[in-house]
């Protein structure tokens, strides 16, 4: 029975592109022309049992139709394992997983906020979203914001990239959420807008808080660790406001905001 | 406990055939009786690793497989753990997922209508808090129709009451078993714990309660720590480790039992390949499960019919009963 979401995936180019980031275009026909921003595919980084698991990767660009790309941190084993796959040969991938972003309608104005290495299916989004979209990066200091390559990339999409840093070394100094919270409250006409939100749990918690302060609609890519990808692992799970937990990888990792549980999520978190 | 050796199985081949001829080589049978039941073959999906087979469905035909074993049913849906619920470890993971599930309401209504439209084999994994609980869910899937068999998990590692409360113990085991057998005409299947010093006490207390066949082994208990952090990594603090890390572990239990008890068993732990399988029948079980494997190929199942089956060809072995429990071990 040939599914058109298990394939061996040929590398097309490979390479670092700055701030401890790699660019992966993997060529996958029927997944880019299928995907839609928000979802993810899971990568083996070797064919070897070990590292066991593949790894969910959040797709950032769909290139020329025909090829995905990936844009990966280095942070582990899998990651640093995966650095040393080279163009010309393939990687295990299945997908596209999971439930994208809702698509923005024609008035939508996407307000999309990014945190830690969670900005690639931002990109996706910003790449298929029109041009009225804000983006609003944040990071402890200019070098742990995305590749120079990816801001510049974000610019050229979007209408407008708002930048904090922590310390002020980019942009302006604070949070992500300092400058969304200020944009918003200066802005007027909110009717048409949506958030769009990727990274850290806690940074997720404060968007989402804003976005109910603000009564704007908000959706959250959550990033969770899993081992299949396919709903049956069951060890992505995220807790529900309404009780009990739904799946990352089924169910999202794309969910409204409002149906997060987030003080036991952001506890859990903080906790570990 | 009483011995269970004399009777042995159905498993065994009446009749062996002086030569086999060459088309039978070509097209080995791997078809087996399981303790009544027909599979098709011995390649069946560990439970809690496939979900209710819809899941895999895109990616395997279901009718291929010798059977399914669901995910875990209780009396009433179960919320499951806080996350993180995984961790990987060497070639194996960690997994404290707390047997989340909807119920066997639900279940039934829901996930077994689907089950009903394939032809294959279905076992229903299930587990209780406390034996009316076993009981109850046993009552409730007695009355159901297409199920072949119920593998009843007094093995899980992830729950503080039932689950492994009972399988570590031997008295617990087998007043559990006993009652669970009166409950049900449908075939018996206990899942054993590995975490216990004798595995076979354990297999002959099944024996003895009535059981029909066994599953072995569930995970072993684990834990890893975040040594920055200085926390567990899951949430639960300990875990259940599956994967090919604990694959000697398993072989050598199904070895134990199998030769300690009569009843047939389905091995699991670790199984990958075609060879991996090979190694649990030559230790004596009848039938497989793949588990993990699972998680990092959707189409492992058929990857491991595919190897067992391209082995037997060309070991020129026709018939999978003239491998089981062949291992010589001297």
């Amino acid at each position: 029975m040939p599914s058109n979401r298990l394939h061996r995936a040929l590398i097309v180019s490979h390479k670092p592109v700055g701030r401890g980031y790699y660019r992966l275009v993997l060529k996958a026909p029927e997944a880019a022309r299928s995907a839609l921003p928000g979802q993810f595919v899971m990568l083996r980084v070797s064919d070897t049992l070990d590292p066991l698991l593949a790894r969910p990767f959040g797709i950032s660009a769909v290139i020329s139709r025909s090829s995905l790309e990936i844009l990966y941190r280095v942070v582990g084993k899998g990651t640093t394992m995966l650095t040393t796959a080279k163009a010309g040969q393939s990687l295990s991938l299945l997908g596209p997983l999971g439930k994208g972003f809702p698509r923005p309608e024609k008035k939508t104005v996407p307000v999309l906020v990014a945190g830690g290495s969670g900005f690639p299916p931002l990109h996706f989004l910003a790449q298929r979203a029109g041009s009225r979209t804000h983006l609003f990066l944040g990071a402890r200091n200019k070098e742990c914001l995305p590749p120079a390559d990816i801001v510049r990339s974000f610019k050229e999409l979007a209408d407008k990239v708002h930048i904090a840093t922590d310390d002020g070394s980019a942009g302006q100094q604070g949070t992500s959420t300092d400058i969304l919270d200020a944009f918003l409250t200066k802005t007027e006409r909110r009717e048409h807008l949506v958030l769009y939100a990727c990274g850290p749990h806690a940074m997720l918690a404060a968007v989402s808080k804003i976005a109910a302060e603000h009564a704007i609609p908000c959706y959250v890519s959550m990033e969770e660790r899993m081992a299949c990808g396919l709903g049956a692992c069951m060890g992505c799970s995220v807790p529900m406001k309404a009780g009990g937990y739904k799946r990352a990888c089924k169910e999202g990792p794309v969910f409204d905001s409002r149906e997060i549980d987030w003080s036991e999520q952001v506890l859990l978190k903080l906790k570990r | 406990m009483r011995k269970t050796k004399d009777n042995k199985s159905a498993i065994r081949k009446e009749t062996r055939p002086d030569r086999i001829g060459k088309s039978a080589i070509e097209s080995p049978d791997l078809s087996i009786d399981f303790a009544g039941i027909k599979l098709k073959n011995p390649v069946l999906t560990a439970s809690g690793t496939f979900g209710y087979g819809e899941e895999f469905a895109e990616f395997v035909d279901l009718n291929k497989l010798g059977g399914v074993i669901v995910k875990g049913i209780s009396l009433k849906p179960i919320k499951g753990n806080p996350p993180p619920r995984i961790w990987e470890t060497p070639s194996g993971m960690l997994n404290a997922i707390g047997l989340e599930n909807p119920g066997v309401d639900v279940f039934l209504n829901e996930k077994m209508p689907y089950l009903r439209k394939y032809d294959t084999a279905v076992f229903v994994n299930m587990f209780g808090y406390s034996l009316e609980e076993y009981v109850g869910v046993a009552e409730r899937l007695d009355g159901a129709q297409g199920i072949s068999g119920i593998e009843v998990n007094i093995s899980c590692p992830n729950v503080k009451a039932g689950g492994m409360a009972f399988g570590t113990d031997l008295r617990a085991t087998f007043e559990l078993l006993s009652a669970v057998r009166k409950a049900t005409r449908l075939p018996l299947i206990a899942k054993l714990s590995p975490n216990v010093t004798d595995v076979t006490a354990f297999a002959r207390a099944a024996a003895d309660a009535g059981c029909d066949g066994l599953s072995l082994i569930n995970t072993l208990l684990g834990m890893a720590i975040d040594v920055r952090c200085r926390k567990p990594r899951l949430a639960n603090c300990t875990g259940g480790l599956s994967g090919p890390a604990i694959r000697p572990v398993a072989v050598r239990m199904v070895w134990q039992a199998a030769r300690s008890v009569s009843l047939p068993i389905i091995g699991m732990g670790g199984i990958v390949t075609g060879e991996d399988a090979m190694e649990f029948l030559l230790a004596g079980a009848s039938a497989v499960a793949v588990g993990t494997a699972n998680f990092i190929n959707p189409r492992a199942t058929l990857d491991v019919l595919d190897g067992i089956e391209g082995f037997m060809r060309e070991q020129k072995i026709a018939d999978l009963r003239e491998i089981i429990g062949k291992v010589d071990a001297g």
